[in-house]
């Protein structure tokens, strides 16, 4: 079974001239609940977009689940995402209901209607949302609205989690709730890579931590704690 | 799997129609008034071809026979007349057809009854094309036994040249028709363009998540396309409501006051009326086609 994620020597360069990242070599295997840390601005989304597509590596390999991203078509590049879930810092909502957030990613991806009636409330119960099926992203908490972020990747099932400061807006309880979610995920088989500049999560979990300063990876410890050069960067 | 992602599709659509309603609005009418220009500017054209046509038709030569011609060699005269190049038609018609003719169509006919026939056998001559009628009077002018030819070759030529002023009129009435056709055709694809545009870029949230999902480019520019065609055909629908029982009203009052000018038949309306929406569509889904298109290669959901 091929790793879930790996990155063979990869340079990312934008078009500005600027170098995010250099010389990654990174692998995730199925299962890993890895976290990706650093000061902002060095490298950890880059390496998250490599992952879902968003970017192409300009030097090296990327490969997701063995697929060569660089080499894919856009019709695979769309099968390889609905095989990952990406939770973001600004949960990317749309101005709908909770229920129907979940439901419009299921319906997306051709899911049938008695599935997505399954797999709605399922979700929705899974982060504690579903006694607000019917409200709006606008009326639910930050906390509350990264849930529902959570709840759509949930439902999809995904073999693989992206998630880039997943807790980046929320208070201490609320982060706590959400690392959870992403625990379980975890522990029910999906791999987790999970981009953070929070040293308390990342301390409160030990798990591999991965971390990163100007595009390079320093250090890869497998029940680490955040650097602590990193954590006045 | 497919049903499940039209009915996804079916459903996003109708729910934008129903959220960017004011937008749609002033879509759909914008349309209805290009597509009644387009049509009645098509309905003015279809009439003017039947009316040429029908004065083309209604021209014809008589060649009178002179009166004790033989009739089996006047009607082996007709079989090669008919068989000359530009000629459409020669038909014989014997004197007693004549004579009954005139009987019946004249308002002194009960007088007529009384009388022998005076007429001779003729030919009815019809032309390929108007502008030949003198050619042919003045070949039958030439014929042994053919005493007189109505209208002459000069007069033929007059009434050619009238049709042909028609004919020509016609072609530039046509011609600047599909001029005006295709700039009312490029303004609605505008129109909807601009429309599904602006929904593009309002709903690029949507189109992005969907992008992250997984979802395929037909999936996410399905409901853009199908609210294109929705404004296209709608557009086409009120202005069909428009021109349909006007020319039906037009036709009704042209057959009392100027049965030389009637308008063209009912029957025609149905196959105008289908391609009027059809053509409503065709721009709706063309204008949205040409913004989505636009907007996925900007926006593929990476960034090489």
């Amino acid at each position: 079974m091929p790793a879930s994620v790996e990155l063979r020597n990869v340079d990312v360069t934008y078009p500005n001239g600027v170098t995010a990242i250099s010389h990654i070599d990174l692998t995730v295997e199925q299962g890993d609940f890895a976290f990706l840390v650093g000061p902002t601005g060095h490298g950890k989304s880059t390496i998250l977009k490599l992952l879902y597509c968003d970017i192409m590596p300009t030097k090296g390999q990327a490969l997701v689940a063995g697929w060569d991203t660089a080499k894919l078509s856009p019709n695979r590049v769309a099968r390889l995402r609905r095989r990952l879930g990406v939770i973001f810092q600004d949960f990317r909502l749309l101005e709908r209901t909770a229920w129907e957030n979940v439901a419009f990613a299921l319906h997306a991806t051709g899911n049938s209607y008695r599935e997505v009636l399954r797999r709605v409330p399922e979700a929705l119960a899974e982060v504690g949302l579903l006694d607000k099926a019917d409200d709006f992203p606008s009326q639910l908490s930050a906390g509350e609205q990264q849930s529902l972020a959570i709840a759509r990747v949930l439902a999809i099932r995904p073999a693989l989690i992206l998630a880039d400061e997943p807790t980046g807006n929320l208070d201490p309880e609320s982060s706590s709730h959400i690392l959870q979610l992403l625990t379980r995920a975890n522990e029910e088989g999906a791999t987790i890579l999970c981009a953070t500049h929070d040293p308390s999560i990342v301390n409160a979990m030990r798990r591999r931590v991965i971390a990163m300063r100007d595009g390079r990876i320093i250090r890869d410890s497998s029940e680490g704690t955040y650097p602590d050069d990193l954590e006045h960067d | 799997m497919i049903w499940n992602t039209i009915d996804f599709i079916c459903r996003e659509a109708a729910l934008h129609l129903r959220r960017e309603r004011l937008i749609a609005i002033a879509t759909i009418s914008t349309v209805a008034v290009l597509i009644l220009v387009l049509g009645s500017m098509v309905l003015f054209l279809i009439n003017l071809r039947i009316w040429t046509q029908r004065f083309g038709e209604e021209l014809e030569v008589s060649a009178y026979f002179e009166r004790d011609f033989p009739r089996d060699e006047a009607e082996e005269i007709t079989d090669r007349v008919a068989k000359w190049q530009d000629v459409q038609s020669a038909k014989f018609v014997p004197k007693e057809e004549s004579w009954e003719w005139l009987k019946s169509n004249m308002a002194s006919g009960a007088t007529l009854s009384d009388l022998d026939n005076p007429l001779p056998d003729r030919i009815s001559v019809r032309a390929k094309v108007p502008e030949q009628l003198a050619a042919i009077a003045g070949e039958l002018q030439e014929i042994e036994g053919i005493e007189d030819v109505v209208p002459s070759a000069e007069d033929a030529g007059d009434q050619g040249g009238f049709i042909h002023r028609v004919v020509q009129a016609k072609r530039i009435v046509t011609w600047s028709g599909v001029f005006i056709a295709c700039l009312v055709i490029l303004a609605g694809v505008f129109i909807v363009h601009n429309t599904i545009r602006l929904a593009l870029h309002s709903r690029w949230r949507e189109i992005y998540i969907m992008q992250l999902i997984g979802a395929t480019r037909a999936v996410i520019a399905a409901p853009f396309l199908l609210e294109g065609m929705v404004h296209g055909s709608l557009g086409a629908a009120l202005a069909a409501c428009v021109i349909l029982p006007l020319h039906m009203y037009l036709r009704a009052l042209s057959a009392k006051s100027a049965p030389f000018m009637t308008l063209a038949p009912d029957t025609i309306l149905i196959p105008f009326g289908i391609g009027i929406l059809a053509s409503g569509a065709i721009l709706g889904l063309t204008g949205s086609a040409v913004s989505v298109r636009r907007y996925l290669r900007r926006n593929p959901g990476w960034h090489g």
